[in-house]
């Protein structure tokens, strides 16, 4: 089995909001120095479902990234967990969606044939978690996510768990297919030494835009302006000698407000 | 210029409230531009939420309806989306945020060539440019959006605007889709939300646990009060991840993103990702031990103690003052 997974560098959700500063001319939000950025924690899920499918059943897993240099870095830690080789595609670290879903499918038309590409649901950055429909749509593949679980391997086919707005659906996809993978999937690995040594090592190719026979961007989508929007209640403490008593004047306090 | 596109949300034939916030969304985006609001629903069995939703005051209601729309596959709608598209060529299309739209709303802007901001809190006219406004980083920073592309497409968290008023009613118009050679099939669907109870993501109260809820044991204390108050449960990460519930109740911005008029947390630190899913509740009550816990920096009111004791207690005094 050949399995693609797209990663991509990010900063750290947890990031205490005060932290991020937001360049104005460049339209980007910046993460504080001290704190490195890391692979996206649904990319993360993502990965670890390959490297147990390649462990189960044997396959080639392949990380796909696409960024500055960063993005060697989540291709590195891609390895570490059990990637068996990665590749790097060099473009900025803030295209949209359709632009990132270009560039990536222009990437993995060079890596054919694969029979599953694994992408996280979304990325903490900004959440859109569309870039991997764009990716399947020029792929030609169906795509189902966000995945809580890859149930069985068929013969050509797979049987996975899509997450609905109120349970769960069980689907059946031809391979090759895309898979949105969510965090319910599994517990992304912590490297062992063994691979980070071999992630050291590892030959990461860049490819560049030209390489891969695409011209100019084209966004479709635009940053118009970036800003911070900082919400602070003033917050009202119901007071009580017991906890008991603190949640009967919480009860009453909130009949008073009107709002129970 | 094309019209302003609604598109309703009708899981198994029955309307879903954030429909009528899009509308409202596109009735007031179409008369700042000028433009006709249209409306669309895919679905099966949608004879009464169609009336419902073309009340929004829309001109036509495009309806695809058919047992291929149900169970929901994204290839079937991306399908519809595409010939209702094609078929009233809008300037702008709107949809409700939800896991399916997340879905076929992605896959028809990439069809169509054009760009789209999901999961946005406002959409609106500024300069003559339909701006897309959305939280990113886990709600700590607010991002603009132009989309270059037709049609401008968006999705809209729930809660972003008060539900369409009645407006004229205007006529439907049923949708030819081509057969689609599918490659997903759906074997089964299971529904894990609870008893009767609100849906997490439309419920104007919201009683929320975790951690500090102290086991899975005490996870009855969340029950009873989002009982008490015909509010939905809702849990951090922290818990559906040990199992205490099942993830459909995961509030945040990996779960769901809920906009009650009241969200009590219970045991709740307030972790980026959960606080991004609750910035549009009205009123947040905080429970929490911890009096320097993150979720009492946007909390209206806070209750300092263990929760195994303030809950009870409170539980009972709501209890006798409803009566």
């Amino acid at each position: 089995m050949n399995i693609i997974v797209t990663v991509k560098q990010v900063p750290d959700p947890n990031t205490p909001t005060n932290l991020l500063t937001i360049d104005d001319a460049a339209k980007r939000v910046l993460a504080p120095a001290g704190i490195p950025p890391l692979m996206n924690g649904y990319d993360a899920n993502a990965l670890e479902e390959a490297v147990r499918l390649k462990e189960q059943r044997g396959a080639k897993v392949v990380a796909v990234s696409v960024g500055d240099d960063g993005a060697r870095d989540a291709l590195r830690r891609a390895i570490a967990m059990g990637a068996t080789e990665a590749v790097h595609v060099e473009d900025a670290p803030d295209l949209d969606s359709s632009s990132t879903a270009e560039v990536l499918a222009a990437a993995i038309g060079r890596l054919a044939p694969f029979d599953l590409v694994l992408c996280g649901r979304q990325a903490s950055d900004t959440d859109g978690g569309q870039a991997l429909f764009g990716l399947a749509e020029l792929l030609g593949l169906p795509a189902v996510s966000p995945i809580k679980k890859i149930v069985e391997v068929e013969d050509g086919a797979l049987v996975v768990e899509r997450i609905t707005e109120d349970g769960t659906q069980r689907v059946r996809v031809e391979l090759p297919v895309l898979l949105g993978v969510s965090s319910e999937a599994n517990q992304p690995r912590y490297p062992a030494m063994k691979g980070v040594l071999i992630a050291k090592r590892a030959q990461i190719p860049t490819w560049r835009r030209p390489d891969l026979g695409l011209g100019a961007t084209e966004r479709r989508v635009e940053v118009r302006r970036l800003y911070v929007e900082t919400r602070e209640a003033r917050t009202e403490l119901i007071a009580g000698d017991s906890p008991a008593a603190i949640g009967m004047r919480l009860a009453e306090r909130l009949r008073e407000a009107g709002l129970i | 210029m094309g019209p302003v596109l609604v598109v309703g949300d009708a899981p198994r034939g029955q309307l879903a409230p954030g429909s009528f916030e899009v509308a409202a969304a596109g009735r007031t985006l179409a008369e700042a531009l000028g433009a006709r609001l249209v409306g669309a629903l895919v679905g099966r069995g949608l004879g009464p939420a169609a009336d419902a939703f073309l009340a929004a005051g829309m001109g036509e209601l495009y309806v695809a309806d058919g047992a291929r729309y149900e169970p929901y596959s994204g290839e079937e709608y991306v399908a519809a989306g595409d010939a209702i598209v094609g078929a009233c060529a809008p300037a702008v299309a709107l949809f409700p945020h939800t896991l399916d739209t997340r879905e076929w709303a992605a896959r028809l802007a990439a069809r169509r060539r054009t760009g789209l901001v999901t999961d946005c809190v406002r959409v609106a006219v500024d300069q003559n440019q339909v701006v897309m406004t959305k939280p990113v980083y886990g709600g700590s920073v607010i991002a603009e959006y132009v989309v270059r592309g037709v049609p401008q497409m968006a999705t809209m968290r729930a809660g972003a605007c008060e539900a369409a008023t009645p407006g004229t009613v205007g006529r439907i118009v049923p949708v030819e889709v081509p057969p689609v050679a599918s490659r997903v099939r759906v074997l089964q669907e299971v529904s894990e939300s609870g008893p009767a109870g609100p849906r997490l993501k439309d419920a104007r109260v919201v009683v929320a646990g975790g951690l500090g809820v102290g086991g899975a044991e005490h996870w009855h204390l969340v029950e009873e009060a989002a009982a008490v108050l015909g509010g939905a449960v809702g849990a951090s990460r922290a818990v559906t991840d040990l199992g205490w519930v099942p993830s459909a109740h995961q509030v945040g911005l990996t779960g769901t993103t809920v906009a009650p008029e009241l969200y009590i947390a219970i045991g709740i630190s307030g972790a980026v990702q959960h606080v991004a899913g609750i910035t549009r509740a009205k009123t947040i009550v905080a429970i929490n031990r911890d009096p320097d816990a993150n979720i009492f920096r946007m909390a209206t009111f806070g209750a300092i103690g263990d929760a195994r004791a303030i809950v009870p207690a409170f539980v009972e005094r709501v209890r006798q003052l409803r009566g």
